[in-house]
């Protein structure tokens, strides 16, 4: 089995964490520099502010009813970071698959799955104050989907198992659901896949295997099969494209060294800034992360540490500069299976216009990457690597309404009213 | 004493690695090698569970009576469970409130120390907690030490 925890509305559930006067009311997050929503809390949505709308574009009426706040990457980290240690504790493996996101491996383990998930909720939400939910299933791509469907529950805890492939109420669920919408399935195979007549999630997983190798890939074959309840697929394998992108790996032997996990890490920072330019986005936070082997003996150590970007990037000299500072922060000696990276909030490349103010990737960066990438995709890989870069230059960035650092900065700390 | 579990704890510990530790002229080990123990380390005594530990800044002197003070740092673990007696953070007309937990016959309350203001009834799973302040640290008088605190919240 397999379970896919998600923090609600993260970026606002964070603000409010601290500032419990924004309870109820509609709470917007913009991006680096403050320049689009990215994220909303629930009655921000209700009033049909769309996700990504400038910020100056917003109808002034609406503009004085909402609460704008910059995104704060080192409170989100922070937090993020707490979620996964509570659940850590309690389950085997954990892996984090985004800044509020995260897969947990359940095989091994016989549960009352639903008493599990209610424990893995409460848990998250009395230690760290955010509301989560949870789907649990024996594959990740159908534990993605029983997320989204314990999301859409009122009722609290938010927690929706599917014990097996075959539980009428799955069958129920993928005959009313569109391809588009299970994991890796994206429009353009949406529109083939309509094409030869398959319409729903569940004629997708009755499509025989052959016949989506043949005409389409394994992966969507593999996508097919654990609809049917056979886990074969990896999170490397499939990435919800447009929001984040993660690169890790295990190790074949634990890794105690510094120096060779900083070579892992700028392998990944390589590999993640050739997927952004691949796919003409640009990032705008870094997270590492590195665990040792929870079925080791000794202290099991998971941490995980995010920052903002400077401005939104592509470039893997930027990308990797910011993950060695995260690298360094979260490095203990210890024996480590796992290192990996991850970006958030991936937005187009042409989006990005260069302003006087605004901080973007300036063009000649850009047109190195290309090199860059060009030399790789000729001379092989090997031919063209980074080597350790020094950080400098601190750049300001536009966070006009940033929150306070609560939980990373003396000089932040929340403040509470004796009475 | 308090100290000594901290002791024991440091003591079964790895030892530290020998050829960290400094060795005399001849090139013989320190004989206080096999004593070495980690050095007490505060943040760890303070902070058992720093998954659900935050700290917070005291604003106000109302609960002088009490021992905290304005300025005071808060140690706060959400993970404890609240009982009669605790100091708890409280969310209060949407704004972080520091209150005592008391119980009076059968119920519990919410008791604020400034005068005028009522005490308010606490349920079990009151959605008003935030967590239960385990240690309230301050600096004391005319040592210097205390850091500069901003006098006004952002």
């Amino acid at each position: 089995m397999f379970a896919l925890i998600d923090c609600n509305n993260f970026y606002a559930a964070c603000e409010r964490l601290f500032e419990p006067r924004l309870e109820g009311v509609p709470v917007g997050v913009l991006s680096n520099n403050d320049g689009c929503v990215i994220a909303r809390s629930e009655e921000f949505k209700a009033l049909d502010i769309p996700m990504g709308i400038p910020t100056h574009k917003i109808d002034p009426a609406l503009r004085r009813r909402v609460v704008l706040k910059s995104s704060n990457y080192t409170l989100y980290g922070d937090l993020s970071a707490r979620v996964q240690q509570v659940l850590a504790r309690q389950v085997p493996t954990l892996e984090p698959y985004s800044i509020d996101e995260c897969f947990l491996d359940l095989r091994g383990l016989q549960e009352d799955w639903h008493a599990l998930g209610a424990r893995l909720v409460h848990s998250v939400v009395r230690e760290v104050g955010l509301p989560v939910s949870i789907g649990i299933a024996p594959t990740r791509t159908l534990a993605k989907l029983a997320n989204r469907q314990a999301k859409a529950q009122s009722t609290r805890p938010q927690v929706c198992v599917w014990a097996h492939a075959d539980a009428p109420e799955l069958s129920t669920h993928l005959n009313r659901l569109s391809p588009r919408d299970v994991w890796g399935v994206g429009e353009r195979l949406h529109a083939r896949l309509a094409g030869m007549g398959v319409l729903t999630a569940a004629a997708l997983r009755e499509t025989p295997d052959s016949e989506l190798r043949r005409r389409f890939s394994v992966v969507l074959a593999r996508t097919a099969s654990e609809l049917n309840g056979h886990p074969c697929l990896s999170m490397n394998d499939l990435e919800t494209p447009r929001r984040s992108i993660l690169c890790s790996r295990s190790f074949g032997r634990p890794l105690r060294d510094h120096a060779a996990l900083a070579g892992a890490l700028r392998h990944h920072c390589q590999r993640a800034g050739e997927k952004l330019r691949r796919d003409a986005m640009q990032a705008s936070a870094i997270g590492v992360y590195l665990r040792t082997n929870p079925y080791h003996a000794g202290t099991f150590r998971h941490a995980c540490e995010w920052t903002a970007l400077p401005f939104p990037s592509a470039d893997t000299q930027q990308l990797t500069r910011a993950a060695q500072r995260l690298l360094d922060q979260i490095w203990q000696p210890a024996a480590y299976q796992k290192l990996g990276i991850m970006l958030a909030e991936l937005t187009p490349r042409q989006q990005s216009q260069t302003t006087l103010f605004e901080g973007a990737e300036p063009a000649r960066r850009e047109a190195l990457m290309e090199a860059w990438d060009a030399i790789r995709a000729r001379y092989g890989r090997q031919a063209l690597t980074l080597g350790p870069q020094p950080a400098d230059a601190p750049w300001q960035m536009n966070s006009a309404y940033r929150s306070a650092c609560y939980t990373t900065r003396w000089d932040e700390l929340p403040r509470a009213r004796a009475r | 004493m308090s100290m000594t579990p901290i002791a024991l704890a440091a003591s079964t510990s790895a030892p530290a690695s020998s050829d960290t530790l400094p060795r005399g002229a001849s090139g013989f080990p320190s004989p206080a090698d096999d004593y070495r123990e980690a050095p007490l380390d505060l943040h760890h005594h303070l902070v058992r569970r720093p998954a659900s530990t935050f700290f917070m800044r005291l604003e106000g002197d109302d609960h002088h009576h009490a021992g905290l003070y304005h300025g005071d740092l808060l140690v706060i673990d959400r993970a404890i469970s609240p009982r009669p007696g605790h100091w708890l953070v409280a969310v209060i007309d949407g704004e972080l409130s520091v209150l005592r937990l008391e119980r009076r016959g059968p119920q519990l309350y919410l008791a604020p120390s400034r005068p005028g203001l009522a005490t308010l009834p606490f349920e079990d799973n009151d959605d008003r907690l935030w967590g239960v302040i385990c240690y309230a640290i301050h600096a004391l008088p005319a040592t210097g030490e205390e850091p500069a605190i901003p006098s006004c919240s952002r």
